[in-house]
């Protein structure tokens, strides 16, 4: 439904939408027309991570078409997990398996392949969670936080849509007081997805701003309540007990919030997302991951070392800067994208 | 960044300098442990392997192996192959071309490049007096002109107006034809973010780049990014063509692997690094230096080259004379807690000491943070004029009134004038001693331009004694003070920083506030 909505919004303000290949097609060369309407997240996963897939796939492919599983053969694909940001620790883990069982023997790429899918999906199968839309809880209050650039506003603008398409009443806080712009910037978003927001001068009391917004939702009957936040490196401890006043001055307003606070972490990202995760989870409370960005190159392996260190439900990836492109998390589907497994 | 590498390979080398001799099979295994280090902070995967490929062939010479110290040997020589993997010398922003000099900013999505386009437009209005024009030719993130327009109000930098509907093309043609007209020296260009797939975003800034003609095309980067950093790198280097990378985020906690990379792969220089939130946190990259840090060698030259643009002269030399004469009163100590706040607190100075990486860690297990120095600020700010001239006169009565002014409680306020009383016992007699300690800052060039002593190569017992002197080793609470063998001193030319009591950071003395915990 919300396909029906769009055009004129998003005509205005370039980019972002669907619109936006359009927009490049009229000043640039003809680029390829809007592809698949429809076409399942998968799908478009796999056309999205298929760099990041042939890196990984074409590298197993290219060890193990002749040769015996042995040390050098393994340490070859434990690099190439490596490579997929997989980190140390899991890629060894996972060559480790492979090794007790196949050390020495033939072994084909399909096989390892499937061992490398069956691996990654047990990581990632049970921080697999849907997000749950808790109607009790109305305003259920969702907190949003991240690093500086992971795409906190762009993700809030896409689950706008998304819960304003099942029905929800969906309303924006715009608690980035700090950078320039951040704030038209999900002004904007509001505009597009036809939903209230609640904002403030720059450089205002993001906490203050918070708790206006939940009052202000309360009064309201709102069903969902996002609150952005500024972007702030974990090690920055003062602009951490900034986030901490957040979290404290909503249970003012209501003891139960945040009902969901999101970590937004940038698939580029390496190992660094490890120590995002725990210190943000520690600070904020953190209940859910979303990973964004997933439409470039190799990546998103931090997803599995995540996954294995923290169990902290995935709810989302973001696979393409389109208002749609945000999909639940899939297990299989991601480990075997990863393995470079089409359909 | 860097800190986490640093304290990895200090833990590798230690190993390593412990032993008298070295087998080939002691040089291997270390170096496996240097490859999953590096592999952790994210240098990419043929990086890492080129690198310790290098450092094994030179290592397992007869130079090594046969010389006194081989473990400081094999440091050298990864200190020699990281230098030269960052490449050797600072290379900055080249403007060596006919006015308007153009800029163009490229990279991923979220990397920082409007925020970098800001900082550097401030940098080379005030430091080079040239005349910078902005333009945003992001037009697909809502608001991105809008951002770059706000941050062009905030520092003084013009922008070009912003004309709705208008393609990157069109923007980049308008703002050189404002730049020709307005008489700009340098007109940095912004690009939207793109995903390096996207080949259609990347012909638009190859094209771009066509009708500007741009003297440096700058990559943006995350100095977060994991082992795609090589593959962004190589992307924009192969489709737009780059002549430098910024790096940003490297105040995170992150390794900066992706440093290593980008520079090993391109073979373009790290010219600038962004630091900070604050539209002046960006510093030139110093390849030798961020070597010195990744080793944990320190970084003093960043922090003389802090305290010179940021000390006072003036006040520093009216402290001297008042040092000279031994009075210290409550005024001084808070002139000497803002300093080092405008220095980047405790933890931005002792970052950059050498062998100061390990204690700074101790300093946030004991619960010390910069929000301490704020304490104390706002304890003096609560004492009257007569109480800072006089602290002398302060008493129980007047010390309750303080704490409840400041919001702190009475034990704070001791604390303080504690740490007054410690370090006017320790001004008087120096005081004393003979030879102008703080002799401004005539004496802080001399310094600089002659090159700061290295303090590893200095005597161990004059190190030892100066950690002494210092006062930190039984300071930390306990806590064990300072790794052995840790040069635990300020090289003996920062003493003569003025406006810091010589070789002894306000502070630092005893650390009285350290062993309470923050307070939430």
């Amino acid at each position: 439904m919300s396909d029906d909505k769009k055009p004129g919004l998003i005509g205005r303000w370039f980019g972002g939408g669907r619109e936006a290949p359009d927009t490049r097609e009229s000043q640039a060369e003809p680029a390829a027309p809007a592809v698949a309407e429809r076409s399942s997240w998968f799908q478009r996963l796999t056309s999205g991570m298929s760099r990041s897939s042939q890196a990984i796939g074409g590298g197993i492919v290219s060890i193990f078409t002749k040769r015996k599983l042995d040390a050098d053969t393994l340490e070859e694909l434990e690099d190439v997990l490596i490579q997929a940001d997989l980190g140390v620790a899991v890629a060894s883990a996972i060559t480790d398996r492979l090794s007790a069982e196949r050390y020495g023997k033939d072994i084909t790429d399909d096989e390892v392949k499937s061992i490398l899918v069956a691996e990654v999906e047990k990581v990632l199968a049970p921080v697999a969670v849907p997000f749950a839309l808790k109607p009790d809880k109305a305003p259920q209050v969702v907190l949003v936080v991240g690093v500086n650039g992971s795409g906190k506003t762009t993700t809030i603008g896409k689950l706008a849509s998304k819960f304003t398409a099942e029905g929800k009443k969906v309303m924006l806080a715009a608690g980035d007081t700090f950078r320039a712009a951040a704030i038209d910037q999900l002004k904007v978003w509001a505009g597009r997805t036809n939903v209230p927001i609640v904002a403030r001068d720059v450089g205002s009391d993001s906490a203050g701003l918070a708790f206006d917004a939940l009052t202000r939702a309360k009064a309201e009957g709102i069903d969902v309540l996002m609150i952005d936040t500024a972007g702030r490196l974990q090690n920055k401890a003062e602009l951490m007990a900034e986030l901490e006043k957040v979290v404290r001055v909503l249970r003012k307003v209501d003891p139960t919030a945040p009902h969901d606070v999101l970590l937004v972490l940038d698939a580029t990202t390496g190992q660094n997302a490890v120590s995002q995760v725990e210190v943000f989870g520690r600070t904020a409370g953190v209940t859910g991951l979303v990973m964004t960005k997933l439409d470039g190159t190799a990546r998103g392996g931090i997803l599995v070392a995540i996954a294995e260190k923290f169990g902290l439900p995935v709810h989302f990836i973001g696979v393409g800067e389109g208002i749609d492109d945000l999909e639940p998390f899939a297990a299989r589907d991601f480990a075997r994208a990863i393995a470079g497994l089409g359909d | 960044m860097f800190e986490s590498l640093s304290d990895r390979l200090a833990g590798i080398f230690d190993k390593l300098t412990r032993r008298g001799a070295l087998s080939e099979a002691d040089v291997a295994e270390a170096m496996r442990e240097v490859r999953r280090a590096l592999l952790e902070a994210d240098v990419a995967l043929d990086v890492v392997k080129s690198f310790t490929d290098k450092v094994k062939n030179r290592a397992v010479g007869v130079e090594v192996v046969k010389s006194v110290t081989p473990g400081q040997m094999v440091v050298k020589i990864v200190h020699d192959q990281l230098v030269e993997t960052l490449g050797s010398d600072a290379q900055p922003i080249d403007l060596e071309a006919p006015a308007p000099v153009a800029i163009l900013m490229v990279g991923l999505q979220g990397s920082g490049k409007t925020t970098t386009t800001a900082k550097i437009a401030r940098r080379l209005t005030e430091r080079q007096r040239k005349k910078v024009l902005m333009a945003s030719l992001d037009t697909r993130r809502p608001a991105a002109m809008e951002q770059l327009k706000v941050l062009g109000e905030q520092n003084g930098i013009d922008t070009l107006p912003i004309v709705t509907g208008q393609s990157a093309q069109e923007i980049a043609a308008r703002a050189l034809t404002a730049a020709r007209l307005g008489g700009y020296d340098v007109v940095l260009l912004d690009t939207a973010g793109r995903v390096t797939v996207d080949d259609a975003l990347m012909s638009e800034a190859a094209d771009v780049k066509r009708i500007a003609q741009p003297h440096e095309v700058l990559l943006v980067a995350d100095a977060l990014t994991g082992q795609d950093a090589v593959n962004t790198a190589r992307a924009f280097d192969g489709q737009i063509g780059i002549t430098g990378i910024v790096l940003t985020r490297v105040d995170g906690d992150g390794r900066g692997g992706a440093a290593l990379s980008m520079r090993a792969v391109t073979g373009k220089p790290i010219k600038l690094m962004g630091v900070g939130e604050k539209a002046d946190a960006l510093e030139d990259f110093h390849p030798q230096r961020v070597a010195d840090r990744i080793l944990g060698m320190g970084d003093i030259v960043a922090l003389v080259e802090k305290a010179a643009a940021n000390l006072d002269a003036e006040k520093a030399a009216r402290m001297a004379a008042k040092m000279g004469k031994g009075e210290f009163d409550m005024n001084d100590l808070a002139d000497q807690l803002a300093q080092m706040q405008k220095l980047g607190g405790m933890s931005g100075i002792l970052g950059l000491m050498p062998g100061m990486g390990k204690m700074k860690n101790q300093l946030a297990a004991a619960g010390f943070d910069d929000r301490l120095l704020k304490r104390q600020l706002a304890v003096i700010q609560s004492m009257n004029k007569k109480e800072r001239a006089k602290p002398a006169v302060i008493d129980a009565k007047r010390r309750k009134r303080i704490a409840a002014g400041s919001g702190t409680d009475v034990s704070d306020v001791n604390k303080v004038l504690k740490m007054h009383r410690q370090m006017a016992d320790m001004m008087k007699a120096m005081g004393k001693q003979k030879g102008g300690l703080f002799g401004g800052l005539g004496k802080l060039g001399a310094m600089m331009g002659g090159g700061m002593p290295d303090p590893s190569k200095m005597d161990p017992a004059q190190l030892e004694k100066m950690a002494r002197d210092m006062g930190m080793g039984g300071g930390l609470g306990g806590k064990g003070g300072l790794p052995p063998g840790l040069p635990g001193a300020l090289p003996p030319g920062l003493s003569g920083l003025p406006g810091l009591p010589g070789g002894r950071m306000p502070g630092l003395p005893g650390l009285p506030g350290l062993p309470k915990g923050p307070k939430k």
